[in-house]
């Protein structure tokens, strides 16, 4: 007779790990944020090779992440370090475009202004490091559901045995 | 479980075609009923009368006498597997049969051993993580059946469930079914047009033609005592033999042939003399080694049986189903008898029993 935690872990044979897989979709939701927040820049800033990059990353990051969110769903534990790789490239991102834009000042018509104002600033930081959080949080949970999973089914085999 | 009643049930659509007349039945706890009759007979009609997906124009619906006439299909505790399965495509196995205590916002561990119960009653413990379109028709009719089974409904309610299988599977399934029932002891309803599965499955069987019931009783009954020429034509197969016959001088006599009588059949067709009554024959009661010469036209091996088909008297078509191994060939002119008799009055084709009159 199963317990009730056995049951909780026995069930994870015939259901999905819908937990990681929605929180890496919605990482990549934060992901679409930031990018389209990221058109609110002065656009002499953003008229560079790096703008190029940017869309060509995204495009990656969102492909990535889907595919490991289809992986997670099904316990499989290598797309949790796929996932982590991408949540340090989202923190790394930080500083490769919201950071020195926010720090750069231009001259547009005799004015002085920021290349990314304080308010932009802060949101895409938030829609990147909540695009992090997401993408950390579901390794971290596939990971914990995986091994739990990995070991009750070797149990059962050893029952079996 | 449940005693489903039927009281005077009709069903009456709004372009005022009457589907179903005046049905009654009781169906005790754990039985078994097999609805039976051809297409358009009115048999899915009243199952879904049953289920609740069809409104009942007159008449009461009891199950364990509560009045459930009105009350709506998600409400009455029923199940229902139909024809076409209906499973979710995009769904496992194990999500299609805890779909429904899902919606019901069920302990997802509960879920969790109802579906494991089921799937290990009938044998689908290995193909849970499957899609449907994964499984053969038969591994997904069981699979809409699991899905009945772990609602724990008090009535299960199906319609032609096997009519999509191939013959072999059509079977192996039915024994499945058979079984289940004998496991659970749960009431069922089940409707098919396949005589073969009505006798086999029913502990009764209600025989349906254009909307009224012809005969309601065990499959024995109806195969052995039928009440009309309807109910004798439908259970057997090959289906009876029928002769315009008249009753004479302690025989019967048709076009071109005489069958003599025993006493207690002369009996009952005792306030019939000199007149018009139908002689009804099964092919399995018929014999080589009579009187009555047939001309064979056809003559098909079963293996066990050999099914002759042929002409006698005035060129009256005769099917027998006869016993071993015959290699008749066309034209060649076989002695029949009858072995048993059926008889059923010309006028209303009801069966004519000792006494019924």
């Amino acid at each position: 007779m199963m317990n009730e935690q056995s049951v909780r872990l026995d069930r994870m044979r015939f259901t999905k790990n819908t937990t990681s897989s929605r929180l890496a979709i919605l990482a990549i939701v934060f992901d679409v944020l930031y990018f389209v927040s990221l058109y609110k820049i002065n656009v002499d800033y953003y008229y560079t090779l790096i703008m190029g990059a940017s869309i060509l990353y995204n495009l990656v990051f969102m492909l990535a992440a889907f595919l490991s969110s289809e992986g997670v769903k099904n316990y499989k534990q290598s797309y949790s370090w796929v996932l982590c790789v991408l949540g340090i490239i989202q923190i790394a991102r930080i500083f490769i475009l919201p950071v020195p834009a926010h720090a750069t000042t231009l001259t547009v018509g005799g004015a002085e202004l920021l290349a990314m104002s304080d308010g932009q600033f802060v949101r895409v930081i938030v829609y990147l490091a909540g695009s992090a959080a997401c993408l950390f949080a579901a390794a971290a949970v596939n990971l914990v559901k995986s091994r739990a999973l990995k070991a009750h089914i070797a149990s059962l085999e050893g029952q079996q045995a | 479980m449940a005693e489903l009643s039927l009281h005077h049930i009709d069903k009456i659509y709004d372009n005022n075609v009457q589907a179903v007349y005046d049905f009654n039945i009781d169906i005790r706890d754990g039985e078994l009923i097999v609805l039976v009759g051809p297409s358009g007979c009115g048999k899915s009609t009243t199952l879904r009368m049953v289920a609740g997906l069809e409104d009942i124009s007159n008449g009461q619906l009891l199950l364990d006498g509560r009045d459930i006439t009105r009350v709506p299909a998600k409400d009455r505790d029923m199940a229902m597997v139909f024809q076409n399965y209906a499973l979710y495509g995009h769904m496992t196995i194990y999500e299609n049969m805890a779909f429904s205590l899902v919606l019901r916002k069920e302990d997802p561990n509960v879920i969790h051993k109802k579906v494991l119960a089921a799937a290990e009653i009938l044998g689908l413990t290995s193909q849970l993580n499957k899609k449907p379109a994964q499984l053969s028709g038969g591994q997904r009719q069981r699979v809409a059946m699991g899905r009945s089974i772990v609602r724990n409904p008090k009535v299960f309610l199906f319609d032609e469930p096997l009519s999509n299988l191939d013959a072999k599977l059509r079977g192996a399934t039915r024994r499945e079914i058979l079984l289940l029932h004998k496991r659970l002891n749960a009431t069922m309803m089940y409707v098919t047009h396949d005589q073969t599965e009505a006798l086999t499955l029913a502990d009764r069987i209600v025989c349906m033609s254009m909307g009224h019931v012809q005969q309601i009783g065990t499959p024995l009954e109806l195969y052995d005592s039928p009440n009309n020429t309807f109910v004798a034509g439908f259970i057997g197969l090959p289906p009876m033999n029928f002769f315009d016959v008249v009753f004479e001088n302690g025989a019967l006599r048709g076009k071109g042939f005489e069958v003599s009588l025993s006493d207690a059949e002369k009996a009952a067709l005792a306030d019939y003399n000199r007149k018009e009554i139908i002689l009804g024959v099964r092919p399995e009661d018929i014999a080589e080694g009579g009187d009555l010469p047939v001309k064979v036209f056809s003559n098909e091996n079963l293996g066990m049986n050999t099914l002759v088909h042929g002409r006698m008297g005035d060129g009256l078509r005769v099917s027998a189903k006869l016993r071993g191994w015959s290699d008749y060939k066309a034209g060649d002119v076989v002695s029949l008898g009858f072995t048993r008799k059926h008889f059923f009055d010309k006028e209303t084709t009801n069966a004519i029993r000792k006494g019924d009159r």
